[in-house]
Formats: structure tokens, sequence, C-alpha cells
């Protein structure tokens, strides 16, 4: 079987104890399943998760799911397949960001030109444009809202993808 | 650099938030907002295909000419003709519009616009039942459940959802969230693509609208239950939830789509359709069903209503001594009898939209052309008559997707002075009147 490494933390953190038991580095299991998607720790770092035998076939499967990628540093990149995207602007109007900012309607509010320094996502000449990926929720949000991945899910033409990628250093 | 806010004429949409940034020439430099079809509409003024002078065909070759020469070929061959046909009139102003429909009539000629072959259809058809219109704003602000039947508008309007469904509106603040989407189609398009998890996609048997109309007009008026092995493909359970959202809603919208105006040999799934969102007003006792007619070009439900307001009737209108008389006939069946001697082609390709062996008959009579590119009907044409691009270098009035007018705006000056759509009938308009 060909496991392919996953982008999402949630499906890491529901491999973890959930116990918030306050023993490694980030204190909680959300925060720590990020830091691991990350490469910033290790599954070693969770001590009730290699101490307890409850857990050995959620280590088991955790080990299977990073596997080769443990501790490599990954940072998250959005990228916008600009052959697909034909400006339909649905991420403009979807990103939660975006929402406190502008939002579109056709006698309401548009989105401000020159866009707002909060602003993530604009339509340039019929194609969307990622201005400010550090204000992404994956990023500046807390708890489960850090899980955010309406841009992606709404594209109609799927040009638009989250992904963490490994950096090279 | 500066700024400049325009309304978009790529499609029916109309979107009037679009930015257009120049550089100090006075260029477009950037174009904020718009989707590609949009941005193509404002590139094309630079259009390597742009048509900037008139043309006469001389054996088989298309010459240059000048205006005088090309106006006075064109009244010639007006003269000439006792039956001529006028088409198009969906991509340009309303102001146009009423001057081609007074043309044909001091012509008397028959005249058409492409709303015959598409949502025409429906607008006349709802006046039989009596049908509640509704504006796209009034879905923003309080739309619930959006259904699109027949209608990819992904593909062909590519913001309209993002307008109607995914935006903040003023009773419905978290906008995506608490709309519902219905899609009824019978292959998986891009629409299927954005269902969330209160959505129903609803893939339908091919060609068997008809039979869940039927059943749903029954279904709703409580004379059937629904049958346990589902209707046209679609599952009992998706079935229930789709009868529930659409009894049960304050706002619903359908958005009928070029699917559904094809009549079977059985009956006709749009009649149909309109009767059963009659039977829903009756039984919805929380709100009301309206709809929305999804055409493309981006003036089309404008021809309809200025030949209405002119008229009284809103599309295939055949005059005979300067006084509209009843016909069966729409530019298809005319073309088809080979009932015509002229056609007079405004803003439209019908070369290569027509059917083959409708385009072949209208080939053999003499045409003029006024449009402002090149297009398979540019090379069959006797005369050809270049006009500014509506919209964009000349301004006027267009309706929008929901029967909403909305004012246009001019950005730049036409290349060659090229006159509007409206100058140039208005022009010819005068000329006969001479005579």
């Amino acid at each position: 079987m060909i496991i392919i490494p996953t982008d999402n933390f949630m499906d890491l953190y529901k491999l973890l104890p959930q116990t918030n038991c306050g023993k490694c580095e980030p204190k909680t299991c959300m925060a720590f399943a990020l830091e691991l998607l990350k490469g910033n720790v290790k599954i070693a770092d969770c001590p009730p998760l290699s101490e307890d035998p409850k857990y050995k076939d959620k280590l088991a499967q955790l080990q299977e799911l990073i596997g080769a990628e443990e501790g490599k540093k990954k940072e998250l990149r959005i990228t916008i397949d600009d052959e697909l995207c034909d400006g339909c602007g649905i991420c403009v109007t979807i990103c939660p960001v975006n929402a406190r900012y502008c939002y579109s309607t056709l006698s309401g509010k548009v989105p401000d030109y020159p866009p707002d320094e909060h602003q993530l996502f604009v339509i340039k000449d019929g194609k969307c444009e990622l201005l400010a990926l550090d204000q992404c929720r994956r990023i500046t949000a807390q708890g489960r809202e850090r899980e955010c991945r309406v841009c992606e899910t709404y594209c109609p033409r799927e040009a638009l993808e989250i992904s963490y990628d490994i950096i090279d250093e | 650099m500066k700024f400049k806010k325009i309304v978009c004429t790529g499609c029916s949409l109309l979107c009037d938030d679009i930015i257009i940034e120049e550089n100090d020439n006075g260029r477009i430099e950037q174009i904020i907002g718009a989707c590609v079809r949009g941005k193509e509409r404002f590139k094309s003024i630079k259009s390597q295909n742009r048509i900037l002078t008139p043309l006469i065909r001389e054996n088989d070759d298309l010459k240059e000419a000048a205006w005088d020469e090309a106006l006075k070929k064109t009244l010639q061959m007006i003269e000439d003709s006792s039956n001529p046909i006028l088409y198009g009139f969906s991509t340009t102003s309303c102001e146009a519009q009423a001057e081609g429909i007074r043309l044909a009539r001091a012509i008397d000629g028959f005249i058409d616009s492409n709303s015959t072959i598409c949502q025409g259809i429906t607008l006349e058809k709802s006046k039989e039942t009596g049908v509640t219109m509704t504006t796209l704003t009034e879905i923003i602000n309080k739309g619930d459940i959006i259904l699109l039947w027949g209608f990819n508008p992904i593909e062909s309007i590519p913001r309209l959802l993002n307008k109607i469904l995914f935006s903040r509106g003023k009773f419905r603040m978290t906008g995506r969230e608490i709309k519902t989407l219905i899609v009824i189609d019978p292959v998986e398009t891009a629409s299927y693509k954005i269902m969330g998890p209160r959505d129903i996609p609803l893939l339908i048997k091919p060609a068997s609208d008809l039979e869940l109309i039927q059943a749903l007009k029954k279904i709703c008026k409580e004379e059937m239950e629904i049958p346990s092995e589902g209707i046209a493909g679609i599952d009992k359970m998706d079935l229930e939830r789709l009868v529930a959202n659409l009894v049960d809603s304050e706002n619903i919208s359908i958005l009928i789509g070029q699917g559904m105006l094809q009549p079977s040999d059985d009956g006709d799934p749009l009649k149909e359709l309109l009767e059963l969102i009659e039977i829903l007003n009756t039984v919805n006792e929380k709100g009301r069903v309206s709809i929305i007619m999804g055409g493309g070009h981006f003036n089309m439900t404008g021809f309809d209503q200025t030949a209405l307001s002119l008229t009284g009737k809103n599309h295939s209108l055949q005059f005979k001594d300067s006084t509209l008389i009843d016909t069966e006939d729409n530019i298809i069946t005319k073309i088809e009898k080979n009932d015509f001697d002229l056609s007079i082609i405004v803003g439209t390709d019908p070369i290569s939209h027509l059917p083959l062996e409708i385009s072949k008959k209208l080939v053999t009579k003499p045409m003029i052309l006024i449009d402002n590119k090149k297009n398979s009907t540019y090379y069959v044409a006797d005369v050809v008559l270049p006009t500014a691009i509506t919209g964009v270098e000349t301004d006027g009035t267009a309706f929008r997707i929901d029967e909403v007018p909305i004012k246009l705006t001019k950005l730049y000056d036409p290349p060659n002075d090229l006159p509007s759509d409206e100058e140039l009938l208005i022009k010819i308009n005068n000329k006969i009147k001479e005579e």
C-alpha cells in the first residue's frame, strides 16, 4: 500500500491522544499536530503516545502516515493554476479573512482597489492572484479555525491547492 | 495611474464592480475583478480581428470601400428587396435595438433576435401561467434555495454563483453556509464541484425532465407518494429532500438554463416546469418561488423588453405596410422556407451558430453584416459595416439577466471614428425616410 503524505493536520490530530496533557512543547494536541505537519517536532516528542501501550495502534498509523518526511521542515503554500482559473472570484468572496475587509455584491460593497493589506486574493486580468499568504487563517487563526480550506473546497475549477511543501535549506 | 469603474459587457451578468487601471498613456494596464470572459471583451478593442473600414464584395473578394459608397450600396440592396430579414441585436444597446425595429418597420421586414431560439421562449410561455420574477440582489440578500435546472453558470456566466450564492447578503450574513444549492442536470458539470454539506446534487437521466416535473406536480398536490424506486434516476431520499426544500422554504429561485428549452415528443418540459412553479406557489405557505432566465448574451433580454415596449411582442416581429402582423414564423422557419430575399445581421454570427442546413440557405441570398469583429459570417457577407464596441466605446442601456436595466459607460473613443450601432442605424433610417 502506498501512503500519501498528508497535507491535512486534522488527519494527524485524530491519531494523537487528544488529552491535552501538556507534556509536549506546544502543550495542546491540536498545536502539536500542526507542528508535526510542519516538521518542527517529531512523533517521539509526544510522551504518552510512545509510552502508553493503549496508543500502540495510533502510533503505528501515525508513523506510516508521516513516513520518511518526519522532521523535515515544511511551509504552507497556496498554488493557483493559471490554466484552470477562470477568474470567477469565488475565492475572493468565500475567504473568511477577505470577508472582514471586503465582500462582493451586485449593488453593495465591492473589494477595494488598491487592495487592503489583509486581503488574500484579488482577480487581475481574469486570473486569481495571491496577495498576502501570511494573512491566511492557517497561519493567523487559533484552534479549529486553523483547519480552513474553503477556498480550495469551493474552487469550481479545482485550480487552487493548499499544500505543505518541504523547504530546502 | 488612473482607476476607472466600468460595467462589464462580457456576459448577461453586467458586473458593475469592474475597475480598469490605466497607465499614463491612457491605455488599459490591468483589469481588476473581471473574469476571463470580461477580460477578453475589454481586450477585444485592440483585437487583430477588428473591422476598421466598410467592405463591399466584388468577385468573391471583400474590398475596402468608403462610407458613402458602402451606405449607398446598402440602401440599394434594401430598396431592391421586398422581404428582408433582420437578425441579431443581442450584443448591442437597447437604443440600437429600438432603431433596428424602426428600420424593420420602415422597410416592411421581419426582425428577430437571438432570444427567439433562447430565453425568449421562456418569457413568452411564462405569460400563460404567471410567474414571479426575482432580481439577483434579492437572491443575495434574501435567497434560501438556488435551483439550477439544466444550467451551468460556472462555464457560461462565471461570476454568477460567486455573487448570488457566495456573497454575504443583508439578511443572509453567512452567505454560502445558509444558502442551499440544488443542481439538476444529466451530466456532472463544473457546477457540481461547489457542493456543500446541505446541497443536493441531482443527476437526472437524459431527456427525462418531463417525467420528473410531472411526478413533482402530483407529489406537491399530494396526489401521489414518492415511489420507492425513485423517479428518472434520482433516488427516493434525494427526492424527499428536494420536495421538502421546495415546499418549505422562504425564498426559492429557479434558474432555468438552455437545457430546458427543447420540447420533447411527449410534451413541453418548460411549460410543465412553469406550471409546477405555479403549484408550488400555492402549496408553499412560507414564501414564494421565482425564476431567472439564464441567457448568455449581454443584452438579449434587452431586445425582448424593447420589442415589448415598442410593439407588444417580444420576438419574431413581422411588419407589413408599416404595421405589425401576426406570424407563426421565427428566424429559423423563415430561412428554412426561403421566405426572404435579403438578410441584415447585427452583432451576431449565424453562420457558426445556426444549423448547417439553415446557414447554407442563408448564404444563398444577399447579406449585410453590421459588426465590430471578423467572424464566420464576415467571410460570406456582401456588405460589411463596422461599428464601435458597445459598452466600451459607446454608452447605452442594457438589461441584465434578471431584467434590470443597467447604464453602460463609454471608456474610449472608437478607432477610425467608427459609428455606434445606434448611430449607423439612425443614419440608414434617415436616408430611407428621405427617399
